[in-house]
C-alpha cells in the first residue's frame, strides 16, 4: 500500500472514532485461552505439552496438572528466547564462572557446588511474566500462552551469597550480570543477560542443580539455573555459565525494553496511548488457577466434586481461597493445603460440592493474600501493550449431566 | 529392589547426568500458510524462530505485522532488507491479518 493510502485510511479511523462509532479498540482484558491442544509428540524428557514453537522450544502445562503443589518435572513448562541451546552438557567439565568487581575470579565445577557449600532447598512458583498473555485484547505481542506457562518445584542449590562471599565483593560493586549460554542466530542479537542490583538479592536466590530431587531437566536449565523466588521467571537465567560483578548498569535489551510494565499505580494504559515511563515486571502479583474440573470435565448431577487449583503471590503468602460456582455472587473457603513448602509455594485448594442443577456450571477461583490483596475479576484486569501479569479470578465452565 | 540399585549408583557417580548423550529437540512441521513473499518469510523469519511463533500471534493488523518485523531489525538485529521487511509483512498481512491496517 502506498503511504498516502495508509494516512488516507488513518485518518477516516479518526474521524470514526470522534463521531463515536469507533472503530479503534479498547484495551480490555478477558479469560485467555483455555485448552488448547496437547501435541502427540514429547520434548526431551518431557510428557508431550502444549507446543507454540521448537526454535526456540516453547512448552505450556495443561491446566489438569495444577491440582498439587508441586509440578511434575516432565510436565514443567519451557521458555527460551534464543534458537540455539546446548544439547549436550558434560557435568565433568562444566563450571559456572565469577568475575568482575571480585577479589578472587571463580570457575566452579558442578562437584565444587556440591560439595564445597552448604546445600539449601527452596520449594517456589516460576511464572512467566507473560503467562495468561492470550488474556488481552488487542493483541499483547508475545507468546500467547493460556494459564499453563508456570509451575512450582522444589529447588536445590547453592545460596549465591556464600559464592558471592568467597569470590569477595570489591569496593563500588553494585550490579550482578547473569549469563546462560543460549546463543542467537545472529552475532549482533543482545544475549539473554540479566542484571540484578545487589540490594535486590536476599539469602533465598540460589543457583540450582536440582528439582523435585532430579537434575534439572535440560529445557529446564540443565545442570544449573538461578532461582529468585518472588519474582517472574525471565530473571531466572537457565544454564547459568557465568556471574559478572560490576559497579555500572548495562544496557540491555531484555532489561532496558521487554519484560516490562507501565509505572505508573495500575500498571495499565490503553493501545492508543502506550503510557512512556516503563519498569520492570518483577515480582508476581496474587493470583490461581483451578486444575479441576476442566472445560472437558464430565461432571455428574448431585455427585460428589472436588473442585482443585493452586494459589501463589510473591510470598506474602496466601491467606484464602474463594470459590463461587453461581458466577461469582456468592463466595464460599475453599481448603487449603498445610502450606508446609513454604510462602514462596503453590499453595493447593479443594473444594467440595455437589452440584445440584444441570447443564452449564461455572466455577470459580479467587486466592487472596496475607497483605489483603485479592485477584480481581478478568475483566477488570487493565490492559497493557506486553501482556504482563494478567491475574483475573479463573473460571471453568462444565457440563452437568 | 531396582530403586535402591539406582539410588546407590547416583550416590556412588554424582555428576552423572539424566540423559548421558546429545538431547533431540523435535522439529515441528508448523502448518504455515503458502503463498507469495513466503520465500521472503522462509529466508528471513526461520534463521531465529519457528514459525510456530507467527501462526501463535492470531490474525492481526498491518502495523501490528510490521511492528513485529521492525522489532526484529531493530531490537533482534536480524538483517533484513527495506524490500524484503515489506514482502514480509505483506504476506503476514495477506495470511495472518485482520483485514484492519492499524
Amino acid at each position: 500500500m502506498e503511504r498516502r493510502d495508509f494516512f488516507k485510511k488513518a485518518a477516516v479511523t479518526a474521524g470514526a472514532a470522534a463521531l463515536g462509532t469507533s472503530t479503534l479498540e479498547a484495551g480490555l482484558t478477558h479469560q485467555p485461552i483455555d485448552n488448547r491442544e496437547i501435541s502427540k509428540f514429547a520434548f526431551p524428557e518431557k510428557r508431550p505439552l502444549i507446543t507454540f514453537s521448537d526454535r526456540p522450544p516453547l512448552l505450556e502445562t495443561p491446566r489438569d496438572v495444577f491440582t498439587s503443589a508441586l509440578t511434575p518435572n516432565d510436565q514443567f513448562f519451557v521458555r527460551w528466547h534464543m534458537p540455539d541451546i546446548p544439547t549436550h552438557i558434560d557435568p565433568e567439565k562444566f563450571t559456572v564462572n565469577v568475575n568482575g568487581l571480585v577479589e578472587h575470579e571463580l570457575k566452579i565445577s558442578l562437584n565444587e557446588l556440591k560439595t564445597q557449600y552448604e546445600q539449601v532447598e527452596v520449594t517456589a512458583v516460576l511464572q512467566c511474566g507473560g503467562n495468561s498473555r492470550s488474556a488481552f485484547t488487542p493483541t499483547a505481542g508475545g507468546i500467547q500462552w493460556g494459564n499453563g506457562a508456570m509451575g512450582c518445584a522444589t529447588w536445590k542449590g547453592v545460596r549465591l551469597s556464600d559464592i558471592l562471599d568467597k569470590a569477595g565483593l570489591k569496593k563500588g560493586a553494585e550490579w550482578i550480570g547473569f549469563n546462560g549460554s543460549e546463543k542467537a542466530a545472529y552475532y549482533e542479537t543482545p544475549e539473554f543477560i540479566r542484571e540484578l542490583r545487589l540490594d535486590e538479592l536476599d539469602d533465598h536466590v540460589i543457583l540450582a542443580y536440582e528439582m523435585n530431587g532430579e537434575d534439572l531437566p535440560y529445557l529446564n536449565g540443565y545442570p544449573l539455573r538461578l532461582v529468585i523466588p518472588g519474582s517472574y521467571s525471565d530473571s531466572w537465567v537457565k544454564m547459568l555459565s557465568n556471574i559478572t560483578v560490576t559497579d555500572k548498569y548495562k544496557k540491555l535489551f531484555f532489561m532496558d525494553v521487554a519484560y516490562r510494565v507501565p509505572d505508573n499505580e495500575c500498571e495499565c494504559e490503553t493501545p492508543q496511548k502506550r503510557f512512556p515511563k516503563t519498569k520492570p515486571i518483577n515480582k508476581m502479583n496474587v493470583k490461581s488457577v483451578i486444575g479441576y474440573p476442566t472445560p472437558d470435565s464430565i461432571i455428574n448431577h448431585k455427585s460428589h466434586v472436588v473442585v482443585r487449583g493452586v494459589a501463589w503471590d510473591d510470598g506474602h503468602g496466601i491467606q484464602d481461597v474463594f470459590i463461587s460456582i453461581d458466577g461469582g455472587k456468592t463466595w464460599d473457603k475453599a481448603i487449603l493445603d498445610s502450606g508446609k513448602l513454604g510462602r514462596y509455594a503453590y499453595r493447593a485448594f479443594r473444594y467440595p460440592f455437589k452440584p445440584m442443577g444441570y447443564g452449564k456450571l461455572t466455577i470459580m477461583a479467587k486466592a487472596v493474600n496475607k497483605i489483603g490483596q485479592e485477584q480481581p475479576f478478568a475483566e477488570d484486569v487493565k490492559w497493557n501493550h506486553g501482556g504482563y501479569k494478567f491475574n483475573g479470578i479463573d473460571k471453568v465452565t462444565v457440563e452437568v449431566i | 529392589m531396582k530403586k535402591i540399585i539406582l539410588t546407590t549408583f547416583t550416590a556412588m557417580i554424582p555428576l552423572m547426568a539424566q540423559v548421558k548423550e546429545k538431547v533431540e529437540v523435535p522439529y515441528v512441521a508448523f502448518p504455515i500458510k503458502m503463498g507469495e513473499g513466503f520465500d521472503a518469510v522462509q529466508a528471513n523469519c526461520l534463521m531465529c524462530h519457528s514459525f510456530g511463533y507467527i501462526i501463535n500471534q492470531g490474525k492481526q493488523s498491518r502495523k501490528f505485522w510490521r511492528g513485529k518485523v521492525d522489532k526484529m531489525i531493530v531490537h533482534f538485529k536480524a538483517p533484513i532488507s527495506d524490500k524484503d521487511a515489506k514482502i514480509v509483512t505483506d504476506y503476514l498481512f495477506e495470511h495472518y491479518g485482520n483485514g484492519k491496517e492499524q
